[in-house]
């Protein structure tokens, strides 16, 4: 089996990676496949939070690559689906503590028994991004619609274009908020594809069920009512080559915004 | 300690009236408290003519709302004690000549006269440990309202009046069943996780003494992604957020929170304890065996509380078990 090993990255911190990561895994693992989460920000780790496993995690991808443990001994099974599966970052050592030769060759062994792994990235360009980046054969870079994040998403497309291993870059576009869109306060989906110009593989909306359930240690993609959820589930269907529609997030809609739509779904099949 | 039979709905007198100062009054009713049948009651306190500040009176609320149980009212001759409760707001009331709620009742403190001598050796040993690691004698800082239950004790009073009959054994022991790393899923705080013995390589299992170690002795708090590691006992006056890691040849002490990972007897020391203030520790480890933190007690997020329940953490047959307060051997 030669699995798919996907980079979640941003540039800009805070706009949704670890999010993104937790919710893709669990959904991917739901589905049947079997998924491995990295944690690579080392020093700053939050993946086992939002997955409540934190009380689980012996070893870390640090006590692998400095061979205290083998690395089947530091995957930590999830507590509800035995598809999934962490490798925890250090939380008290620095980005300074794994090269990417090494992360490399943990993917590479890891995506001979998986379906998926799926790296979450620091913030940032330097080495925890080089690092994340380094096994991975595809991208989704994340973005919520502000102009800060976005120049920060740019930049982090343009080293992506760099990199050959990487043969394709998607975009997920986080905390979008219909009602702000609306009275024209926020970016529309259309402007920030417009800019990037790389597909869409999710718009997520803002949800505040997202806090409570980063706080509970359960991904969102678990609440089968919720539409970040809803949305996350989506995500995941797109990865595995389904077409799916964009989740209409503003209710009550009009031709215009049918018509984007449609615009973003063309997009996306780019 | 006597139990008469009798009956009210859901509640319990304890009659401490006879007790001759604070610190007697706490340490009873600490030990009644620790009675199962007492959890979730609702308790009428006979304080007698004991002045109780404020301060204290906080104190005893807090040690019985730590067992999930309440104060019904308070029955009293003391005027201060009076102003105390009215102040927090406990109602203030006697008990009926002819109520019918269960009695608990200290055994008459005299009794314990023919034990005193021993328990004074025990403790003047603990209070020289104690000077030793520097503990601070005053208030400390990050462990505010702890201090209230403390502050009217010498530790003279402390050894002439703890009664030999709180310390035993098979009465913690039940109670570490309850607490302690039981397979039960449900009612564990804490439960083995299944890695088995993780003793490095060429480390080897012993019981050497921590007593005689070296104690590395901390006054700030350690945060997410601080370590402390050392070969002796490490004592930290402060609290040990998630995210901190503290490794220790000997045992740790936390006056704190303690709420990362906790490694004691890292070489192989099976004796090694921990202990803390609140120990909400994600994992203890203690020589080769590790546990974490029951999942339904999974709070990632830092929860301070000015209410404390002192745990030990240590191994007995095994087993890594919690013990509600510190143990005398
Ligand atoms: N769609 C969303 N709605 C509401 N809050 C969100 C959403 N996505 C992320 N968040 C919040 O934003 C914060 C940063 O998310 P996180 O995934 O940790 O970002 P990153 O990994 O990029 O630094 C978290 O507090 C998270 O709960
Ligand atoms: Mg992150």
């Amino acid at each position: 089996m030669t699995g798919r090993v996907i980079v979640i990255t941003s540039g800009k911190g805070g706009v949704g990676k670890t999010t993104t990561s937790a919710n893709i895994g669990t959904a991917l693992a739901k589905a049947g496949y079997k998924v491995v989460l990295i944690d690579t920000d080392l020093g700053l780790r939050n993946l086992d939070l939002l997955l409540g496993l934190e009380n689980r995690i012996v070893y870390t991808i640090v006590d692998v690559i400095e061979e205290r443990c083998k690395l089947k001994q530091a995957l930590v099974k999830d507590k509800k689906n035995p598809n999934l599966s962490l490798l925890a970052a250090a939380q008290t050592r620095d980005k300074t503590a794994v090269n990417a030769e090494q992360l490399k060759e943990i993917c590479n062994t890891l995506k001979e028994k998986n379906d998926f792994v799926l790296v979450d990235c620091p913030a940032g360009i330097e080495q925890g991004f080089q690092n994340a980046v380094a096994g991975a054969s595809e991208a989704i870079v994340v973005t919520t619609p502000e102009m800060s994040a976005i120049r920060d998403a740019d930049r982090i497309i343009g080293l992506l274009a760099t990199k050959e291993e990487i043969t394709s870059t998607k975009l997920l576009l986080n905390r979008v908020r219909p009602n702000l869109i609306k009275s024209n306060e926020m970016m529309s989906v259309d402007d920030v594809v417009g800019i990037l110009e790389i597909p869409l593989v999710g718009i997520i909306p803002e949800d505040t069920g997202i806090i409570t359930s980063t706080n509970k240690g359960e991904p969102i993609v678990n609440d089968e009512d919720a539409l970040a959820g809803k949305a996350y589930r989506n995500v995941a269907q797109r990865i595995l080559g389904e077409e799916v529609p964009f989740l209409d997030l503003d209710e009550p809609k009009g031709i215009v915004a049918k018509i984007k739509n449609a615009f973003a779904k063309l997009k996306a099949k780019v | 300690m006597i139990m008469e039979k009798g009956f009210v709905e859901n509640g319990f007198i304890i009659d401490l009236s006879t007790a001759q100062n604070t610190t007697q009054l706490v340490f009873e009713l600490s030990s009644i408290m620790e009675h199962p049948d007492v959890k979730g009651k609702q308790i009428c306190l006979k304080l007698g003519n004991l002045d109780l500040k404020q301060s204290q009176l906080l104190s005893i609320k807090a040690l019985i709302e730590s067992m999930n149980a309440s104060i019904a009212f308070i029955d009293t001759e003391s005027e201060q004690t009076e102003a105390s409760a009215v102040s927090l707001g406990i109602i203030v009331s006697k008990v009926s000549e002819n109520e019918n709620a269960q009695i608990i009742q200290p055994q008459k403190f005299s009794d314990a006269d023919e034990e005193k001598v021993i328990v004074k050796e025990e403790e003047t040993k603990t209070v020289e440990v104690s000077a030793d690691m520097d503990m601070p004698s005053g208030p400390v800082e990050t462990a505010e309202g702890v201090e209230d239950i403390y502050d009217e004790m010498s530790t003279e009073e402390l050894s002439e009046v703890i009664p030999s009959e709180s310390f035993d054994r098979t009465d913690f022991g039940a109670f570490a069943a309850n607490e302690g790393l039981l397979p039960n899923e449900e009612t564990s705080k804490y439960i083995l996780l299944d890695t088995g013995n993780v003793l490095p390589e060429g480390i080897e299992e012993n019981s050497d003494s921590t007593g005689s170690m070296p104690t590395l002795y901390l006054n700030q708090t350690l945060r997410s992604g601080q370590t402390v590691s050392y070969e002796g006992n490490v004592l930290i006056v402060g609290d040990a957020h998630p995210g901190s890691e503290i490794v220790a040849g000997g045992d740790i002490t936390v006056w704190g929170i303690l709420g990362g990972i906790a490694h004691a007897g890292s070489n192989g020391n099976v004796s090694a304890k921990v202990r803390a203030l609140k120990l909400n520790a994600i994992q203890l480890r203690i020589a080769g065996l590790y546990a974490r933190r029951n999942d339904t007690l999974n709070v990632p997020y830092v929860q301070k509380s000015n209410e404390f329940t002192p745990e030990e953490a240590l191994i007995e047959n095994g087993k890594i078990v919690i013990y509600k307060k510190l143990r005398r051997d």
